[in-house]
């Protein structure tokens, strides 16, 4: 009953004029940056935030969440039209939404994606409520062993991304790891892989790996390619998902929600390695693995459903123990700390109407989202239709100012065009770049862990071991790594890319 | 609702818009940019954006926070470097970061064209360990970690912070051998200390005492007083070490800009910091304020480079 | 117009063989550039430890994936048309050179003027309503809208 009185409580705070409001506001502007690539929402709060000083705190706190979750409902927009992933969560939608959108059912994967994120921010949202506190403690227990074992079974994960041969995704991987060591080395504090440049002390960014391999090179070999682009413009049919879909899709939202809610508490990754690794499921336990990579609806219900539940249940950790779990997190502990609240056990007992406010103002962000999005579907598959002549310029200037908006610099914009150099090659060499995005994120969190690990440890390697977690994740990964190798399986594998391969 | 949200947007971001540009007196000629070298949201970044508005009324003129990140502030300082010397552009420094880099490498830019104008912030580094920690002072810490050397592990907020540099001068201090972790950041640092990961967190004071303290417990502060902030908590001399260290925070500018402007800004800053309001603000941020001017912070630099320099000749922090 | 069309050899499979020499390229740049860095042991990794390890891999798999390629059924490369290559590159990288030195409105009209040759379906009057209508668009949303720090004129 205290649970039902605490969400009554967050629903009537959550509901006067004003704080419906600014949540509709933050979910608008969210979606806009979230479609817009590369600007993504840690820089949007940052100038935002000097505004909340006038706001009250739950109306301040309202509107910058619902920046975050709109910039997710976004950023798969761009992902399944144009393939370009705004931020790292949406690198697997683009997969096979964009296949999706070639074959010109770019409608049912926007709905598909809208419906899935609904349903699991829905579930987060109401896993926050009943179990964020118990939640927060289990995050706590990971430390640097269990990461480095999460991170190995996440990066195995990654191969069953590319739909070609094994090998050269292994390679995509550590070329992705390779990248991710650039700068500055968080245990010695050497700089290393810079060639000297001082931009680099800090590494690359995400934006400008994901608009150079993604953004640029699909341009250029959109452009190659002429005969392409009028089939996707000509054989948009229905907007939304067929009973067929549904069937298909809905499995997968289930799956793509409890891991996205469980993963996503994790500091670090979680949003990101849930999407991965709601993929990597959704091909597993499919009965037809061929068809992922070439517009399988599975493959975008699974991640998209995992990505939000993930960015959801960041929150837990933030509320709970004060700790922030990524950029946008830290952001808002900014925003929190400005209005004299310490995040932590004793909001929820001191300001419950503030913390059951907040929980009850991201379900009505969500489904606000729902209600803005679904009708805007018809609108963005319109825009396909627009001639490419016309929609690339569009798409090179947004993710010129995206990759330079990110430190503010040129020389990022620069190292795009290396990049877009480097996916035009990787596509002539078939060669997919989403493996080497994950090596990419995943690769500091890997390294540092590892390194952090062995030195707590004294140089002990037993720790992996030792800790049931980190054992029971690297069981699994071998469990995965069996699977790959074991004759059997490696047969039915082969059969799935034969139609390539040959 | 759209033109709400661009009304809101436009209103929150006028600053950024270049201004007109009549030919007027320092500082109404054009927007006076101030560089901060970490990414929006950091301390520093939150810290900037809560002055601008007081800065602002202060001078009478607009202010523009332009975020140049990287290289734990060398792009940044390397702008500043480069900069028309003309009163326009300033640029908050952090030490011992600003400090500690200029033992550690050689830099893009000459560390004499850059002159501080005045000190923000002094905020004491501190050591905290976990509630059910069996230590309840610095002493029984040390004495642990002698008797079992290398078993004490500190979390860092990096190499070469003021965590880090207080970690090495008290195994200098005490005797003792440590296990330095760096983490990427405070946030980080916590968490593995409440997760028991790591023996003892270096944090700042403005890292835990505005905060919750719930299940953390503060042994001490590495300042010659205690913080205001953080009156409960002994520093390190009172118990018997003497370390100091603490993370400054404050604005420079090129050298070669003139003096009446830089004593100009030096006491808008002042007034700023004196202001009530402001002051409210800093608390719930949990700034510990402490102006400076720009000539006396300068002073206490040389000393504080040197005692760098001879850490680093003994044990280089970074290999 | 200019269509290049993979020219070594009969028989290989042309994307492998490509594949494995980015690759080889790739890992021999990361043993170059880590060359200075201190390597350690296992158990004390330095910095350089990892990039090492890592490097070496990709040059390995690189050399297998050459290797593989060249005994593989005949495979050609996709058409190669150097035309939207260049003009893109040049196009992002004139932006990247404008940006800082001349300002958002000059650096968009390069841009989207000179990346729009790329297409060869591209007519003059469409560049000219598409550089006015973006670039207000992005001095709108981006600069006043968004905030992105980027000067509008070279001044």
């Amino acid at each position: 009953m205290e649970f039902l009185d605490s969400l009554i409580l967050g629903f009537s705070t959550a509901a006067t004029p004003t704080n419906l409001l600014f949540c509709l506001m933050g979910a608008l502007l969210g979606t806009l940056i979230g479609v817009l690539p590369g600007i993504g929402p840690t820089a949007t709060l940052a100038i935002l935030l000097p505004i909340t000083f006038f706001l009250p705190p739950l109306a301040a706190l309202i509107m910058l969440a619902g920046i975050f979750y709109g910039a997710q409902y976004g950023g798969s927009t761009t992902a399944i039209l144009v393939n370009l992933p705004g931020e790292a969560s949406s690198v697997v939608t683009a997969i096979d939404g964009y296949q999706m959108a070639k074959q010109g059912r770019a409608g049912a994967a926007l709905a598909v994606a809208a419906l899935g994120s609904f349903f699991a921010g829905t579930v987060s949202t109401l896993g926050l409520a009943i179990a964020g506190p118990a939640l927060a403690t289990l995050a706590l227990s990971f430390g640097p062993a269990e990461y480095f074992s999460l991170t190995i079974f996440g990066l195995l994960c990654a191969t069953v991304l590319a739909s070609g041969s094994v090998i050269k995704a292994i390679a995509m991987i550590c070329i992705g790891l390779l990248l991710g060591m650039v700068g500055t080395d968080v245990n010695s504090g050497s700089e290393r892989l810079t060639f000297g440049a001082t931009e680099l002390f800090d590494g690359v960014e995400f934006v400008v790996i994901a608009v150079g391999l993604f953004g640029i090179a699909e341009i250029i070999v959109n452009l190659e390619t002429p005969e392409l682009r009028g089939l996707i413009a000509a054989k948009i049919s229905r907007l939304w998902p067929t009973r067929d879909d549904f069937r298909r899709a809905w499995p997968a939202v289930l799956r793509g929600t409890g891991l996205g809610t469980f993963l996503g508490i994790l500091p670090g990754g979680g949003a990101t390695l849930s999407a991965f690794s709601a993929y990597t499921l959704e091909k597993k336990v499919s009965r037809d693995p061929r068809r992922f990579g070439k517009g399988a609806i599975e493959g975008v219900a699974g991640p998209e459903a995992a990505n939000n539940a993930g960015a959801q249940s960041s929150f837990i950790p933030l509320l709970t123990l004060g700790i922030p779990s990524n950029a946008v997190m830290a952001m808002l502990l900014g925003a929190m700390t400005i209005h004299g609240i310490t995040p932590g056990p004793a909001v929820i007992q001191n300001q419950p109407e503030l913390f059951w406010g907040l929980v009850a103002s991201m379900w009505i962000g969500n489904a606000m989202l729902l209600v803005i999005n679904l009708p805007l579907i018809g609108l963005w598959v319109r825009l396909l239709t627009v001639p490419y002549r016309l929609l690339y310029p569009a798409i090179l200037l947004f993710c010129c100012v995206g990759v330079y908006s990110v430190s503010n610099r040129a020389f990022d914009v620069a190292l795009a065009v290396g990049f877009g150099f480097l996916g035009y090659l990787f596509r002539k060499a078939k060669c997919e770049p989403g493996p080497l995005l994950l090596g990419f994120v995943l690769g500091p969190l890997l390294e540092t862990n590892l390194r952090r690990a062995l030195l707590i440890s004294q140089g002990d390697p037993s720790v992996f071991i030792q800790r049931p977690i980190s054992l029971a994740l690297l069981v699994a990964a071998l469990g995965l790594l069996v699977l790959m190798v074991v004759p059997a399986v490696r047969k039915t594998r082969e059969e799935a890319f034969v139609d390539e391969e040959s | 609702m759209l033109k709400i949200l661009k009304t809101l947007c436009i209103g929150a971001l006028a600053a950024t818009v270049t201004a007109g540009t009549a030919q007027a007196e320092w500082p109404k000629d054009r927007p006076i940019e101030i560089i901060v070298a970490f990414a929006p949201g950091g301390s520093t970044d939150v810290m900037a954006r809560a002055m601008q508005p007081y800065l602002e009324k202060e001078l009478g003129a607009k202010i523009v926070i332009i975020n140049k990140p990287g290289a734990s502030g060398e792009i940044a300082y390397t702008q500043l470097s480069q900069a028309k010397p003309d009163g326009y552009t300033f640029s908050f420094i952090n030490t011992p970061g600003y400090l500690s880099m200029q033992v550690q490498r050689k830099l893009r830019y000459d560390p004499k064209s850059i002159q501080a104008v005045a000190r923000i912030v002094d905020d004491p580094t501190a050591f905290v360990v976990r509630e059910d920690a069996p230590f309840k002072s610095l002493k029984e810490l040390v004495a642990h970690a002698k008797a079992n050397p290398k078993a004490v592990s500190v979390g860092s907020s990096g190499v070469g912070t003021d965590d880090h540099l207080a970690t090495i001068l008290l195994e200098q201090a005490a005797g003792v051998s440590l296990t330095h972790v760096p983490f990427p950041g405070a946030g980080e640092t916590r968490t593995a200390l409440l997760g028991n990961h790591i023996t003892v967190g270096g944090l700042n004071v403005s890292e835990f005492a505005g905060g919750d303290t719930t299940n953390i417990r503060p042994l001490v502060q590495f300042s010659d007083k205690r913080a205001a902030e953080a009156p409960n908590v002994p520093t390190a001399q009172e118990q018997g070490f003497d370390v100091v260290m603490s993370s400054e925070r404050g604005l420079a500018a090129h050298r070669d800009v003139p003096a009446d402007i830089r004593t100009k800004f030096s006491d808008a800053v002042k007034r700023v910091v004196d202001d009530p309001q402001f002051k409210e603000q800093a608390k719930k941020l949990a700034l510990p304020l402490a102006y400076l001017s720009g000539e006396d912070w300068e002073k206490q630099m040389p000393k504080r480079l040197q005692s760098f320099q001879e850490i680093w000749n003994k044990t280089p922090w970074v290999q | 117009m200019m269509a290049v069309r993979s020219t070594f050899g009969r028989t290989g499979n042309h994307p492998d063989i490509l594949a494995g020499l980015v690759f080889i390229v790739v890992g021999a740049l990361g043993l170059w550039a880590g060359r200075d860095l201190r390597v350690g042991a296992a158990a004390m990794m330095g910095p350089g430890y990892l990039p090492l390890i890592i490097s070496s891999l990709i040059v390995f798999i690189g050399l297998i994936v050459t290797i593989m390629g060249l005994v593989r059924d005949n495979e050609r490369l996709d058409v190669i048309r150097l035309r939207p290559l260049l003009i893109i590159l040049v196009a992002v990288a004139g932006f990247a050179y404008a940006a800082e030195s001349l300002g958002f409105i000059l650096a968009a009209i390069w841009l989207i003027g000179v990346g729009s040759m790329a297409d060869r379906e591209t007519r003059l009057r469409e560049v000219a309503a598409s550089i006015v209508v973006l670039t207000t668009f992005g001095i709108l949303v981006f600069i006043v809208g968004l905030g992105v720090q980027m000067k509008l004129g070279p001044f």
